[in-house]
């Protein structure tokens, strides 16, 4: 069995390398205005673990096309002999630089490889795509029609029409915005062309499929593990006695906001990387701190105690104390006196913890004031970050390696409101030990993750996306014919 | 696998992971998928798949330190055997210090070498028990902070910052939602490695004193307790070894005959010769060595054990989910798929200077040939409309390209020589880009008619209008061609 070869062909500046880069996810293809920026063939081979499984090869565009089919309308031969035409004329002109770019394109398909003939829907058919479509029938190689739509307008129908006399399928695919459905359903359709490729491209798809569940799964705990922290982060600071207040806030605050920013764009570029967008710009509004009054002063005390920590301390203390005395009496105390000792501890513990924190040996205090600010208790937050984030995910998977501008992450769509009660009550469960700092068991983690893994599943794509995706079928027709 | 191996790899895999983030993301597929397929066999076992892989990967300006970490934590684990037997040790023989003159107090003793050890076991069980009962949350963060296994962390700064800082990832906060149950007991395994070793220094203290000297022991207290009472009481204390070491349970004669007052220099009940006496007081030491057993040294050994086995634990858990660890597992089980291209591309170069005339817009005063190139259906009276705004007035209407043959096309240039136009417009498509068959036509077109005539680039946009990127792609193009005669106008506005 050969290995599937598909040579993307056609006029200049209809999109060819736009394709192949989505199809290779490969961001090193340059897609330039000017026609001829391809001057020379470029494979762009799908080797799963060391096997190939297809390839693609990106041409130059035509650009003497109506000399070309002169040259070869000239030799003598019938319609069985074309193929060998077009194969002489490759073999005479291959030092010619007038025919540079029709060698090298023509090169591949002699080879064998299956055409994947390139057009512009979005703009009208022309009569000079005619001399080019007539070469390509001429190799007698399978062929696919691609219906690239590049701009608003469109001029499909018009095509289907002009493309059906040349190829048995004609499809439609915008390399631009075909999500991962559409480039996989597009590599099928290639092995549509030719019986013994079908096998090959159906192992590339299989494995294609199973890698993006990989990259969601990845994605996923990459996010779960962003937005736990993000919860439960806190930031403190210590108030000094000379230091005023409404400083050490704002300092704070902005502290505390560039840390949560940090952490969500440290997520986006590694959701990027898993995604193999590597050099991405990306303009995103900052995550909001929703307004609320995070801040919280506490005294601590030596070793770092809270007063809070303290109490529980001086509870237990008492407690202990007490429970010695309910031993001493056999028990006769019912616990009497570890809950009174309980009580007193924590009371004396909570009325003198300002006055230990006064207190200085050798000129060192033993406690002070701190302003903390943060876990964010606000029960939006999480469902905020995790909605940028789904969004974000959603536009990464979706997006083409095709795209060269930078990713704008404006509007939200607010599917998330949407997802079922039993969902959300599983993510508001989650949310909410969070939000009591459980952070510690790391299986809660794993819970968010493979919630929002889910959540990506049922994720609807934002309405930026046309469903454009038509498939006409013909009945083959023999070359030189139409 | 030790733990502390494991402390050692979970260092080495953190700088390695944290030193890899800037490798080239394609070489790390390669190396880590090859890694992968040798270790496929631990498939099933992340934690030791990313062992295997941290032996295999070599990464440049990786730097481990988990060696020396490791030392730290060995010698930190040292110096807590070391105090704890200390302490042990000498709190036993504070407790047990006997001159002959006064027997010591039984009471004293299970008091401060028994009755803390059963209390601090309850907390260690309350803090460790899973947290699902409301407000007992609040209780074990105390009793865990309590903890004085963590003190040991405050220990590291005794010792050089880079063996410190290196340990110090394992209870570092950034790390918390991975490392935070390890970390945990890892203070359990320090502070019961402490308690463990306290109570040996504790029985070698108290064996050492009965073997080497005689000890006497009675008991005493102001509470209203009678010898009856106090041997329920420690009966129930030897209950857990009444059956196993019945010798080790006090009888109630022992009770009786030991109990001491001190008023009148010290008084014991049913006194008989003072050797005999000695010998029966002395008849305490297997109940005292058996209680610290049983309620020290056992439960902290398992204490102990129960915290080295969840501290590795909860280690080898956290190796696959450092960050980046995830990824390197995905890496190394998925398989390496490429599909971009091998080989560099190779671009056409274009000349960014200017080279054709610019635009004159309207101030063209020409008597024109116009060529319709590639069909482009325009009407030709609708041309001469637009022509005539631009100062342009059409001689002849021409065709060329399209389904057009190349001699067709040299014919129209001949006849548009015989003309001798003062200028010529060529009508494209805007939309089109210009091929090399159409510059082939311009060329043709200098080199065969006047080579000063001016040559009129007109675009023709369709229904759309000409769009501002299609203008500038003939714009660059016939840069190409380096004639300052030839011009580029749209015709209509430019979208």
């Amino acid at each position: 069995m050969t290995t599937p070869l598909f040579a993307i062909v056609g006029h200049p500046n209809k999109g060819k390398s736009s394709i192949v880069s989505t199809l290779a996810q490969d961001e090193s293809v340059t897609i330039s205005p000017i026609p001829g920026t391809t001057v020379d063939n470029r494979y762009y081979p799908m080797v799963v673990d060391g096997e190939m499984l297809y390839a693609l090869v990106d041409t130059p565009g035509f650009q003497r096309a109506r000399a070309a089919l002169e040259w070869m309308q000239k030799q003598p031969g019938s319609s069985v002999d074309r193929a060998n035409i077009v194969r002489m004329f490759v073999e005479e002109h291959h030092d010619d630089p007038r025919f540079a770019a029709e060698c090298s394109l023509l090169t591949p398909i002699l080879d064998g490889a299956g055409i994947l003939y390139v057009i512009d829907g979005s703009r009208p058919f022309g009569e000079e795509y005619e001399a080019e479509m007539e070469i390509l029938r001429w190799t007698g190689q399978p062929s696919l029609a691609l219906i690239n739509m590049i701009g608003d307008s469109d001029y499909s129908e018009e095509w289907n029409n002009a493309l059906g006399q040349y190829f048995r399928i004609v499809r439609i695919f915008d390399a631009m915005t075909a999500d991962f459905d559409r480039r996989v359903q597009l590599l099928l359709a290639f092995g549509q062309i030719r019986e013994e490729w079908r096998v090959s491209l159906e192992k590339a798809v299989r494995i294609l499929e199973e890698e993006q569940q990989r990259r969601r799964k990845l994605s996923a705990g990459r996010i779960a593990e962003t937005i736990s922290h993000m919860i439960t982060y806190t930031c403190q600071r210590r108030l000094g006695e000379d230091v005023a207040g409404s400083e050490v806030r704002n300092s704070l605050q902005q502290a505390y906001q560039q840390e949560l920013t940090s952490m969500e764009q440290q997520c986006r570029s590694d959701v990027e990387q898993i995604y193999n967008h590597k050099h991405l710009e990306r303009h995103e509004p900052l995550v909001q701190l929703l307004d609320e009054d995070l801040f919280a002063t506490q005294t601590w005390l030596l070793f770092g105690l809270t007063q809070q920590q303290l109490i529980t301390t001086g509870a237990l203390g008492g407690a202990a104390t007490g429970g010695v005395i309910d031993l001493a009496v056999g028990g006769a105390s019912l616990f009497l006196g570890a809950g009174i000792g309980a009580m007193i501890g924590g009371v004396s513990a909570w009325v003198t913890t300002d006055r230990i924190a006064d207190i200085k040996i050798l000129g060192l205090p033993l406690g002070g004031k701190q302003l903390s600010i943060g876990p964010m208790r606000n029960i939006n937050f999480p469902y905020v970050v995790l909605g940028r984030a789904l969004y974000h995910h959603r536009m990464i998977e979706d997006r083409t390696h095709a795209h060269r501008g930078p990713l704008e992450l404006k509007q939200q769509p607010a599917w998330l409101q949407t997802v079922d009660t039993d969902r959300r009550k599983r993510l508001e469960k989650i949310f909410v030990k969070l939000r009591r700092q459980e952070t510690l068991n790391p299986d809660l983690v794993d819970a968010l993750a493979e919630q929002i893994q889910n959540l990506m599943q049922l994720s609807v794509a934002p309405q930026t996306i046309p469903p454009r995706s038509r498939v006409s079928e013909k009945a083959p027709l023999p070359p030189g014919e139409g | 696998m030790t733990h502390s191996s494991l402390i050692g790899d979970l260092i080495d895999l953190n700088s390695a992971l944290k030193s890899d983030r800037l490798s080239d993301s394609d070489e790390k597929k390669q190396r880590d998928r090859a890694i992968g397929q040798a270790l496929q066999q631990q498939r099933n076992n992340p934690a030791k798949q990313v062992r295997g892989w941290l032996d295999q990967v070599r990464i440049s300006a990786w730097k481990r330190d988990g060696v020396q970490a490791v030392q730290l934590y060995h010698v930190l684990c040292v110096i807590l055997v070391f105090v704890g037997l200390a302490t042990g040790w000498g709190l036993a023989r504070a407790v047990l210090y006997y001159t002959g003159n006064a027997p010591i107090n039984i009471v004293n003793a299970l008091g401060l070498l028994v009755l803390p050890q059963i209390i601090l076991l309850l907390f260690w069980l309350l803090a460790t028990i899973p947290n699902s009962i409301p407000l007992l949350g609040s209780l074990q963060s105390a009793l865990r902070f309590l903890n004085p296994g963590r003190l040991t962390r405050h220990l590291t700064r005794l010792f050089p910052a880079h063996s410190r800082q290196s340990l110090s990832l394992v209870w570092d906060a950034e790390y918390a939602t991975v490392l935070a149950p390890a970390t945990r007991w890892l203070f359990s395994f320090w502070s019961q490695l402490f308690s463990f070793c306290f109570n040996i220094g504790v029985l070698l203290a108290a064996f050492y004193m009965i073997f080497f000297s005689d000890l006497a022991f009675a008991w005493s207290t102001t509470l209203n307790i009678d010898s009856t009472t106090f041997h329920h009481m420690l009966s129930a204390l030897s209950w857990p070894w009444h059956t196993l070491f019945p010798d080790a349970v006090p009888s109630l004669e022992l009770v009786e005959i030991s109990r001491y007052y001190r008023l009148e220099e010290g008084s014991l009940g049913n006194a008989s010769t003072a050797s005999e006496l000695a010998v029966q007081l002395g008849q305490w030491w297997p109940f005292l060595v058996t209680a610290i057993i049983s309620y020290g040294l056992i439960p902290r050994l398992l204490t102990l054990l129960i915290s080295w086995f969840r501290f590795r634990h909860h280690l080898a858990h956290a190796l696959p989910r450092l960050p980046g660890s995830p990824e390197l597992l995905a890496r190394m089980n998925s398989p390496l798929i490429s599909t971009s291209a091998p080989q560099p591309e190779s671009v056409a170069e274009f000349d960014a200077g200017s080279g054709y005339g610019p635009s004159k817009s309207g101030s063209y005063a020409l008597k024109c040939a116009v060529i319709d190139w590639s069909g482009t259906g325009v009407n030709a009276e609708s041309i001469a409309k637009q022509l005539q705004t631009m100062g342009i007035s059409s001689q002849a209407f021409l065709m060329a390209g399209g389904t057009r043959t190349t001699d067709q096309d040299n014919a129209t240039i001949v006849s548009l020589c015989k003309l001798k136009p003062e200028g010529v417009a060529v009508i494209v498509k805007s939309w089109e880009p210009p091929l090399l068959e159409f510059l082939d036509f311009i060329h043709s077109i200098r080199e065969q008619c006047n080579r000063q005539q001016a040559i009129i680039i007109l675009l023709w946009g369709g229904r759309d209008g000409v769009d501002r990127r299609d203008r500038e792609t003939w714009q660059l193009t016939l840069r190409q061609l380096k004639d300052p005669d030839l011009h580029i106008e749209a015709m209509g506005p430019v979208q």
